[in-house]
């Protein structure tokens, strides 16, 4: 399937966090661009990010979301706000949604109360917010339970009220730390579905997860960072960066079926996280 | 079934152990003949005195714990906050000696002892609500854009209300406790304290039991009762 790459809309360059002095992850740079394909109308972006335990998956999209501070290196995102083309701007608190692995909600709010929160600082009229809630809980199977608490959600549609609700508060962008941990298959589709309705509803939509789950990574994502640590002269370092990048697209292995070529990179994921 | 079991097999014992002549527990009875005596007296004017001790003590000490607790976050104020949980282990015999040289009126008075003192309790079980909450919950704010107030408001305000409520349960044995003594220190102004400290100066065996009977009671019912109203209130409330 032939594709094209548009303007940039996330931009990370050089981007290190520590605590106190210790270095969690140093030197993170990447760039993901809109992707147009001929045959669809959108394709949104979807980026995995694998890696063993302890390598830093969680500071570095923590520092995605502006949750943490990184003490060097920029994030850029496409500034949707501005009229002109390829407008960017610094990440700030809220610009990019953050699901974490236990889809936290408020608990005092209903699924509709949760919506309607996260739609309070957007322009839009009461009219208007009430339909895009309608629209988004129709669209993703929530009607039953709007007027339900969290505590009273199942894990499938706590984790959907947790990808909307972050959908309307921020840029189009959504982090989601190891969404497929813990989870059941049939929720583990559940999930797997939430981004296929989130890559068809606009081509900007990008979601960037993080998972152990390789073969899940190589199925639904475009792209793959291995997140490990680097050996720079022979020397191991201690903290995270990325030491390899798949793309997909350009490996022709993106949006087709499983197939031999697929085993390959499999193997080749796993070596490069065991040696980093 | 089982705890009915146990009851019937305590009210055997009771009958039982004291059926002889000499018995150091009072009989049912003279119990019963306690109860009588207690509600010529007024018990119920009593009763009445004491939860409205109860309750507004317990309202006061609310607001006051929740100002101390909801600040507790702000660094200037953590150590006013901690400071005031420190005060739970101060005996108060000693300190309402110093209430009484600045208030005069016996209610005020009993008032301000109950609620200096359930202050420091509801202000440290108030805290230890707040350290519990966890990382993620801030961070959920935060990204949905919530500003300083808000993330107060959402989270630490509103999102832990129902845990206020379970609070005010939990210490409601100490308040009881603290109240019946409270009203036999200052027993101008009568209550469930006044009576028992009334019995124990005439060593009234049988008043003394149908009022430590009546007492755990109320403070069995006003458990139930505060239960039942966050569950019925907080829908999402599964502590």
């Amino acid at each position: 399937m032939t594709y094209q790459f548009k303007e940039t809309l996330l931009y990370v360059e050089n981007l290190s966090v520590a605590y106190d002095d210790t270095v969690i992850i140093k030197d993170i740079s990447l760039t993901e661009k809109d992707v147009v394909r001929t045959a669809k109308e959108n394709t949104g972006q979807i980026i995995a990010f694998v890696g063993r335990s302890g390598r830093g998956k969680s500071t570095f999209f923590k520092a995605l979301t502006g949750l943490v501070q990184p003490n060097t290196g920029k994030i850029l995102i496409k500034d949707f706000a501005s009229q002109e083309a390829n407008a960017a701007k610094p990440v700030k608190e809220g610009d990019i949604g953050f699901v974490d692995q236990k889809y936290t909600l408020f608990r005092h709010k209903t699924v509709y109360q949760t919506l309607k929160f996260a739609l309070r600082k957007t322009t839009i009229s009461e009219t208007e917010k009430e339909a895009k809630i309608k629209e988004y809980t129709n669209k993703w199977g929530l009607d039953k339970c709007i007027d339900k608490y969290p505590n009273e959600l199942s894990g499938g549609q706590r984790q959907r009220t947790a990808i909307i609700e972050q959908l309307f508060s921020s840029d189009k962008f959504i982090v989601m730390d190891e969404p497929f941990s813990g989870l059941d298959v049939g929720n583990i589709e559940e999930v797997k579905k939430s981004f296929d309705l989130l890559s068809d509803m606009s081509e900007f939509n990008t979601v960037l997860f993080s998972t152990h789950d390789i073969e899940l990574a190589i199925e639904l994502a475009q792209v793959i960072y291995v997140i490990g640590y680097p050996t720079i002269n022979g020397e191991k370092k201690n903290y995270g960066t990325i030491v390899a990048k798949y793309d997909l697209r350009e490996m022709e292995l993106a949006w087709k079926d499983h197939c031999e070529d697929h085993i390959k990179l499999y193997k080749e994921i796993t070596h490069q996280m065991m040696i980093s | 079934m089982i705890l009915l079991g146990w009851v019937a097999l305590l009210l055997l014992f009771w009958f039982v152990g004291t059926s002889s002549v000499k018995h150091l527990f009072p009989s049912p009875q003279q119990v019963l003949q306690g109860f009588g005596d207690l509600y010529n007296e007024g018990l119920v004017v009593h009763i009445f005195n004491s939860l409205q001790l109860c309750f507004l003590s317990i309202f006061m000490a609310v607001v006051i714990s929740m100002l101390f607790a909801y600040t507790w976050p702000i660094p200037l104020l953590k150590p006013v906050s901690e400071f005031v949980t420190k005060f739970r282990f101060l005996p108060f015999t000693g300190l309402s000696f110093y209430i009484t040289l600045v208030v005069h009126e016996a209610r005020n008075m009993q008032i301000w002892i109950m609620v200096i003192f359930l202050t420091t309790f509801l202000t440290t079980s108030l805290i230890a609500i707040i350290k519990d909450i966890p990382q993620e919950e801030f961070d959920h704010a935060k990204t949905l854009k919530c500003s300083r107030f808000e993330i107060l408001w959402q989270v630490i305000i509103l999102g832990r209300i129902d845990y206020v409520i379970d609070v005010i349960r939990q210490n409601l044995a100490i308040t009881w406790m603290m109240l019946v003594t409270v009203e036999s220190i200052v027993v101008a102004s009568g209550g469930l304290g006044f009576l028992i400290k009334n019995s124990d100066k005439f060593m009234n065996h049988g008043r003394i039991i149908a009022l430590q009977i009546i007492i755990l009671l109320i403070g069995l019912t006003l458990d139930w009762a505060i239960n039942f109203l966050r569950k019925a209130v907080f829908r999402y409330s599964k502590i």
